[in-house]
């Protein structure tokens, strides 16, 4: 292993990431632009009003009087055909009819919202009549760890080493197999674990500050915990890393066009992207789903980061996601050396 | 002059050299039971159409490719015998439409494929043996055609190489930048390096080789100097002559029956002849046309070229939008 080759491949390969703004801006600008939406979107606060239909008929004014007053309701007053088409648009979430005097409320109840409005529905309908009922206090949840942005956050930084790996490891390699490059490179006295020692470290040189602007955005601007030690933290960015960069490696090894790898990265992020946990809670999934999450190494790295960030997590406590991601990068680089087409 | 015993040997040595790329059900012989010595020193040649298997002996020479079945020394060594580094510390390779980082500059390339050497060039003294000088601070992105050429080229000299290896090098170049490519290759030979060079255009092969392999379905089909490749044909010149009409008048066998003319192909218009000599030929030609009074309206003769000794091997023509 020569010092100098592999010095020299790592800078050419920072400067060919440094000096690409685009990919210098969906590497940092992109995850936090996604912290901003996403935080923003899904903020604590009161439920917004219900849309719910009151059909037209006799006492069907009064009714919606009623729920108007109330002040959680959207209401509208309609004809039944034009109440059943709104209905099934999902323009309404409920119907209120009447049937001989009584109320009847019709909705699908596989649709949450239609639940929520049937209970605030029904007991409205139950407080005019009966009086008001027990006054429950409720509290809106907006602590600081507790948040959908604190869940996010830690998210962000696993997806950010996952597109790292993908587009930085694996469509490089690609894209340089296609203009002849890796030929090139491969008929020269360079050895092949040098250019890839050299290739890594070009690439990790910026994984651990691009892990660090999401977390610092994070801390700084939605004041996301950070209750768990920081390098355990930074063992969790560099392994979780490296276990991306193998499977960029291991996509990499055949294709040889850019269609290629983009078609075979994407088949195997997607499922990460919904199942991995970083934008919805994997932690309850069922049946075949769950077996899939929790084979991906995604949902790992999402949960120990998780365990660092909201919770006063140490090394010890990431220990077993440590080995494990560990484990798989080994396994999948050294299933790409084999499998590696240079020529 | 001392001997120098590593010299002696040739730069390259293929026997029996034989590949098959297999695609599906399909398999295509790309190189089939091909031989060749290229000597220490000289400017090699491989010509032929596409498809020929010109860039298949040279990738198998630059240990890229893994032949089915012959022996190939590359200065004396065979790749896989745990030499593979030392051979490639001395040979210099250009492969076809290589694209380097875009984004980075001449020198930055260069000092990158100078790391891998142990021994060679300076990045300054290579970017100055390909004129690039002027462009170091450039980026990849912002060379054209010809400098991205000279720039392939200079990483293949960093190493100092003892071989240098060319794919089809000026493919696609303007003639200014061919010119200057084959400068570098001229004063490369004049340094005592030997060249691999393979191309489709007569003429650079011509101009730039010492010897010449015709290559055609992974064969050589005929060796040797760019003018021994042309005495081979008995015949230096073409002399195409146009009439108003021969009707009758005149028949290609009395064409064929002047001294020194060895062949005659002639149309209503035109008769093409082969000759040795064109001073010798020509006045008899034109004073037969007056005796049988055809008014001649055009006359053009040219030396043969390396394209007709093809043609004349094979039937066909080097490139496809040559064909006349």
């Amino acid at each position: 292993m020569r010092l100098r080759i592999v010095l020299a491949v790592a800078k050419t390969t920072f400067r060919e990431f440094w000096r690409s703004p685009e990919a210098v801006f969906w590497t940092y600008g992109f995850p936090i632009l996604m912290a901003v939406v996403l935080g923003f979107a899904f903020r604590p606060r009161e439920l917004p009003p219900v849309p719910v239909a009151v059909v037209a008929g006799e006492q069907a004014e009064s009714t919606a009087a009623m729920l108007r007053r109330h002040g959680r309701f959207d209401v509208e007053v309609l004809g039944a055909s034009e109440a059943d088409r709104a209905l099934a648009r999902g323009r309404v979430a409920l119907l209120l009819k009447s049937r001989d005097g009584e109320p009847v409320l019709r909705a699908d109840p596989t649709r949450p919202e239609a639940e929520v409005a049937r209970l605030l529905v029904e007991r409205a309908l139950r407080d005019e009549r009966d009086g008001p009922g027990v006054p429950i206090a409720s509290e809106v949840e907006d602590r600081p760890g507790a948040r959908y942005i604190d869940f996010l956050i830690p998210g962000l930084v696993g997806l950010n080493l996952l597109g790292a790996g993908m587009w930085g490891v694996g469509f490089n390699l690609v894209q340089m197999r296609t203009q002849n490059l890796l030929r090139r490179l491969f008929v020269t006295p360079m050895a092949r674990s040098e250019f890839l020692l050299g290739y890594l470290l070009g690439r990790f040189v910026l994984v651990v500050p691009e892990a660090a602007a999401i977390v610092l955005f994070g801390v700084l601007v939605w004041g996301v915990p950070l209750r768990g030690s920081v390098p355990a933290m930074v063992l969790l960015v560099v392994v979780g890393g490296f276990a991306f960069s193998g499977l960029g490696c291991l996509l990499a090894t055949r294709p040889r066009t850019i269609e290629g790898i983009a078609g075979l990265m994407n088949a195997v992020q997607l499922p990460m992207w919904l199942l991995g946990g970083t934008f919805f809670s994997n932690e309850r999934l069922e049946g075949v789903v769950r077996w899939a999450a929790e084979l991906m190494p995604l949902t790992h790295l999402n949960r120990g980061l998780r365990d660092v960030m909201l919770e006063p997590g140490g090394v010890v406590d990431v220990a077993w996601v440590l080995a494990a991601l560990g484990a798989f990068a080994f396994v999948a680089f050294a299933v790409a050396m084999r499998l590696f087409r240079w020529t | 002059m001392t001997a120098n015993v590593a010299s002696a040997e040739p730069a390259i040595e293929l026997r029996g050299l034989r590949k098959v790329y297999t695609k599906g059900k399909k398999a295509t012989v790309a190189v089939d039971g091909l031989e060749l010595l290229v000597q220490r020193g000289e400017v090699f040649g491989l010509l032929g159409p596409n498809g020929a298997g010109k860039t298949t002996t040279v990738e198998v020479c630059e240990g890229l490719t893994v032949p089915d079945a012959g022996l190939v020394r590359v200065l004396g060594r065979q790749w896989g015998n745990g030499v593979d580094q030392e051979i490639r510390e001395r040979i210099g390779v250009c492969l076809q439409e290589t694209r380097f980082h875009e984004k980075e500059t001449v020198r930055e390339t260069l000092a990158l494929f100078a790391s891998f050497y142990a021994r060679g060039r300076s990045v300054d003294q290579v970017m100055a043996l390909v004129s690039l000088q002027e462009k170091a601070d450039a980026r990849q992105s912002s060379l054209s055609g010809g400098q991205r050429q000279r720039l392939s080229v200079a990483t293949a000299l960093l190493g100092d190489p003892e071989i240098l290896f060319l794919d089809e090098p000026t493919t696609g170049l303007d003639p200014q930048s061919r010119r200057q490519l084959w400068e570098v290759v001229r004063a490369f030979r004049a340094g005592g390096g030997t060249v691999v060079l393979t191309t489709h255009y007569m003429d650079e092969a011509h101009q730039l080789c010492d010897r010449i392999a015709i290559v055609d379905h992974g064969r050589i089909i005929a060796l040797g100097t760019p003018a021994e490749l042309i005495r081979s044909l008995g015949a230096e010149h073409f002399v195409d002559i146009d009439v108003e009409s021969f009707e009758e008048k005149l028949t290609g066998d009395e064409l064929r029956a002047l001294p020194g003319v060895q062949a005659c192909e002639m149309k209503t218009a035109r008769a093409s002849l082969t000759v040795d000599s064109v001073h010798r030929v020509l006045p008899a030609v034109l004073q037969l046309l007056e005796e049988r009074g055809i008014r001649m309206v055009g006359l053009a003769t040219r030396h043969a070229t390396l394209e007709d000794v093809f043609v004349h091997l094979t039937g066909r023509h080097l490139r496809e939008d040559s064909k006349p």
